[in-house]
């Protein structure tokens, strides 16, 4: 007689399910890339489920405006590692199941070793220089992407990349936006349960890939609206827009910039690291610029000038030094107010920004 | 022919708008004459929730999408 396991007695006895598919999960391994909102959620439910081996991939720190969604951790988290952290609670949640954390951020560097060694992969992150690289790397090591992603009340969630002739993210959208087209959760907010929701989702088409059911989104891209219940699916197929440009090759890879792929620094504006960023501080002529809205927390322990973001839009301040260091929440704001200021002082100064932002900064000096 | 619009794209042309074009490429050309902002900006194009890459005929019973991506997680 095949070993029953308790825990798992509402698939076994799940008609269209059964031991077969639940041994099906067993055996799987799932990497998720991303233990933010969209992390959070789907983690949750790999894990119950009892998927055999799960990843963790993020090498970011809890922040307290993380909370209001990001619903594996607690106040006692800030200041944590994500992945580790995360791993602890559903290690918790099912000890029968291996779950590994990398506390790093997925690069060209590390991709390929991370993804290899795992069946399917979640794309959970929050930029799209993160889901060009995981969509390239996971085509170039053919394995499939359950991805997920949101905008204020809206989610998409689709499966690429799942077999021979599937399509991937850059048959949707051929050309990635630049970071200034796009404005981030901190900016125009989300709804937190949004990425609750949409995680679920993905976790529910990563079992439903795994387990054999039908139905998986392969090339097809669901949008829900959590304002109408409205939800649209579109058909699309690997031969649209044929000529992408995925590297041919691990080499080619690896020689990509992604973050200039998507328009992070394609302007001649110095992007600082935390350290070159302190180290400005203070310095002769040279003007430190808090762009986030009035209140946003936390507040820099340096000495700066607070312009928000949202008044750069009406009307571009007057800076007297000749050096101008932006910094915002997590560097998106800070970038586009960069390029406006270059826009208007072109190369009479030198400007530029925090990459990462306060994230990064308070990250580095917690971490 | 009926247009609907997602993400940020809507809070530029409004969610839905009625435009008449004899195909997609003349439809493109009419969004970015008529919405300044949309000039750069990414969308894929769906035409009876279908993604589409080449122009393609419409008829009067259409219905088209305008995708962009999403980056929040």
């Amino acid at each position: 007689m095949e070993k029953r396991n308790l825990r798992y007695a509402r698939h076994y006895s799940l008609k269209g399910f059964g031991l077969e598919a639940q041994q099906k999960l067993q055996n799987a391994s799932v990497l998720v890339i991303g233990a933010g909102g969209l992390g959070c959620s789907s983690l949750q439910y790999l894990a119950a489920a009892g998927i055999g081996q799960i990843g963790i991939v993020d090498g970011d720190t809890v922040a307290i405006s993380n909370l209001q969604r990001q619903i594996l951790f607690e106040t006692s988290d800030i200041g944590k590692r994500k992945a580790t952290t995360a791993a602890k609670k559903l290690q918790n949640l099912n000890p029968e199941i291996i779950i590994a954390a990398f506390d790093q951020q997925i690069n060209t560097g590390n991709a390929f070793a991370l993804i290899s060694d795992y069946d399917v992969v979640l794309d959970c992150t929050d930029n799209f220089a993160s889901r060009y690289l995981i969509n390239d790397a996971c085509v170039l090591l053919k394995k499939p992407i359950v991805f997920g992603a949101v905008f204020q009340f809206e989610g998409q969630v689709a499966v690429f990349n799942s077999s021979k002739n599937s399509a991937n993210y850059r048959n949707l959208f051929p050309i990635p936006p630049d970071a200034t087209e796009v404005q981030d959760c901190n900016e125009v907010g989300v709804l937190g349960v949004l990425p609750g929701i949409i995680g679920t989702l993905q976790a529910v088409e990563t079992i439903k890939l795994i387990a054999g059911l039908e139905g998986v989104l392969s090339n097809r891209l669901l949008t829900l609206n959590l304002l109408t219940y409205e939800t649209f699916i579109v058909e699309l197929d690997a031969e649209i827009n044929a000529q992408t440009e995925v590297p041919i090759n691990q080499a080619a890879f690896q020689l990509m910039d992604y973050e200039w792929l998507c328009g992070n620094g394609k302007s001649g504006i110095i992007n600082l690291g935390v350290a070159e960023f302190l180290q400005q501080i203070g310095q002769r002529d040279t003007e430190i610029v808090d762009v986030r809205e009035t209140g946003e927390m936390p507040k820099a322990t340096f000495k700066n000038q607070n312009i928000p973001f949202s008044e750069f839009k009406e009307n571009l301040p007057e800076i007297e030094a000749s050096h101008i260091v932006l910094f915002c929440q997590s560097g998106k704001r800070s970038l586009r107010a960069a390029k406006m200021l270059q826009q208007k002082y072109r190369s009479t100064k030198e400007i530029s920004h925090l990459s990462g932002g306060m994230t990064a900064l308070n990250e580095y000096q917690n971490g | 022919m009926k247009i609907f619009a997602f993400g940020q794209i809507a809070e530029i042309t409004g969610k839905s708008l009625e435009i008449d074009a004899a195909d997609t490429d003349q439809l493109h050309q009419f969004l970015m004459a008529s919405f300044k902002e949309l000039t750069d900006r990414k969308f894929a194009i769906a035409v009876n929730k279908k993604i589409i890459s080449k122009n393609v005929a419409l008829h009067q019973t259409d219905e088209i999408a305008l995708m962009p991506p999403y980056s929040g997680g």
